[in-house]
């Protein structure tokens, strides 16, 4: 099952013996790749994000990716701030000074491609707005889109849980966020109550 | 929701620095959700410096191109009144204060998520947040629900992400394209309007 399948993982990782600088280069060379792959919002990534961080480069144990993933969540602002945290766990053995660095080195470099490409796209939006190009983009990765959503939430699911409570906790909040619209910082505040009280444990 | 045309005559386009503090308000408006709604209620209400159509219009853009919706759409504002140097601005507005903020948090958790009491807490919120993660599909699902070549596009991506382990990047760059070709417009059938913003 997936908990023994990760613990595989996680003990086979080795990571790369690189300098303070080399991590900081591939982490920013790793976001920069991605950053024109982030469709439909950036959660799009969230899969990539865990193979790379956990999987590739170990930067990260799969327990504190899920970890991340809720912080990132749950603090105000865009989610896809996730990849500053990613580059926090990059750096963070090299100390909190090299973490921060990294953490800005990460955020800017998965923000600054797509960025130029919008500022393109808005000064070329009268020309672009008709053309084929726009409606095949636009119709066509709509649906692989949603495909990788779907393939992004079994993923969290699988490194989120491993245990029965947890499972059930995840698709009530999941079932609740799509029929409601209560705000997700309770269904957290109240699930972490239950992890205090040890309803819920890894 | 407030017509735009209804409104007194739009504001002066902002420079960098009204771009760079108009953002900063989006964002510490947004602190416990909403987002989209602040920065509409912001840039098209209060400051006037779009109509509400324009700034429909930049919600489609930024929805289109990659990377995150809402940064996306501080970009297209920031661009539309005062080119890079205003993405940047408002970009950097925008981020300033929650990003500083989650480093915060950050160096928190990485000195402190050893702690038992801590790491207990985490298993809880982490398990609600699986389940928003779990919601991210579903919730955009009825777009394409009467359509079987999006749904079949959709399982198959599914699929080879999930049991194939086929990465992000080489998955899109051949299935887009294919996809792309699929839902070309053709000239013979009138294409139905591209899903506009709900």
């Amino acid at each position: 099952m997936p908990p023994l399948l990760l613990a595989a993982a996680a003990a086979t990782c080795t990571p790369m013996r690189l300098n303070d600088l080399g991590h900081l280069l591939q982490v920013m060379g790793t976001f920069l790749g991605l950053s024109l792959f982030s469709l439909g919002g950036g959660n799009t990534l969230l899969a990539e994000y865990h193979h790379l961080s956990v999987d590739q480069y170990c930067w990260l144990r799969p327990s504190q990716f899920a970890d991340i993933y809720a912080l990132a969540e749950a603090a105000p602002g865009p989610s896809s701030m996730i990849v500053g945290l990613l580059g926090m766990g990059a750096g963070w053995p090299e100390g909190p000074g090299w973490a921060l660095l990294s953490a800005y080195g990460a955020e800017i470099a998965i923000l600054l491609p797509s960025t130029l490409l919008m500022v393109v796209a808005c000064l070329s939006w009268n020309r672009l707005r008709d053309s084929p190009w726009r409606v095949a983009f636009e119709r066509g990765l709509g649906p692989i889109t949603l495909g990788i959503l779907f393939a992004v939430g079994v993923k969290i699911l699988q490194t989120a849980d491993t245990n029965a409570a947890g499972v059930v906790v995840s698709l009530l909040v999941c079932v609740l966020m799509l029929r409601t619209r209560i705000s997700p910082l309770w269904f957290m505040a109240v699930a972490g109550g239950l992890g205090a009280f040890g309803l819920i444990n890894r | 929701m407030t017509d735009a045309s209804e409104l007194p005559q739009a504001a002066p386009a902002p420079g960098l620095r009204q771009l760079f503090t108009g953002m900063l308000l989006v964002a510490l408006s947004a602190f416990g959700g909403g987002l989209s709604a602040w920065s509409q209620r912001i840039i098209v209400e209060q400051r006037r410096w779009m109509s509400n159509e324009e700034f429909l219009t930049g919600l489609t853009v930024a929805r289109l191109f990659p990377g995150p919706n809402q940064i996306n759409m501080a970009v297209y504002v920031g661009t539309c009144f005062r080119g890079l140097p205003g993405a940047l601005a408002a970009l950097a507005g925008m981020l300033l204060v929650p990003f500083t903020l989650l480093m915060g948090v950050g160096l928190l958790y990485f000195q402190f998520h050893t702690l038992p009491a801590l790491d207990r807490v985490l298993a809880g919120v982490v398990a609600a947040a699986a389940g928003m993660a779990l919601s991210m599909g579903f919730k955009i699902l009825d777009e394409y629900w009467k359509d079987p070549v999006a749904l079949l596009l959709a399982a198959v991506t599914f699929v080879l992400m999930t049991f194939f382990h086929v990465r992000l990047v080489p998955l899109v760059l051949v299935a887009g394209p294919l996809a792309m070709a699929w839902y070309w417009p053709r000239p013979s059938q009138p294409s139905p309007p591209a899903g506009e913003p709900r």
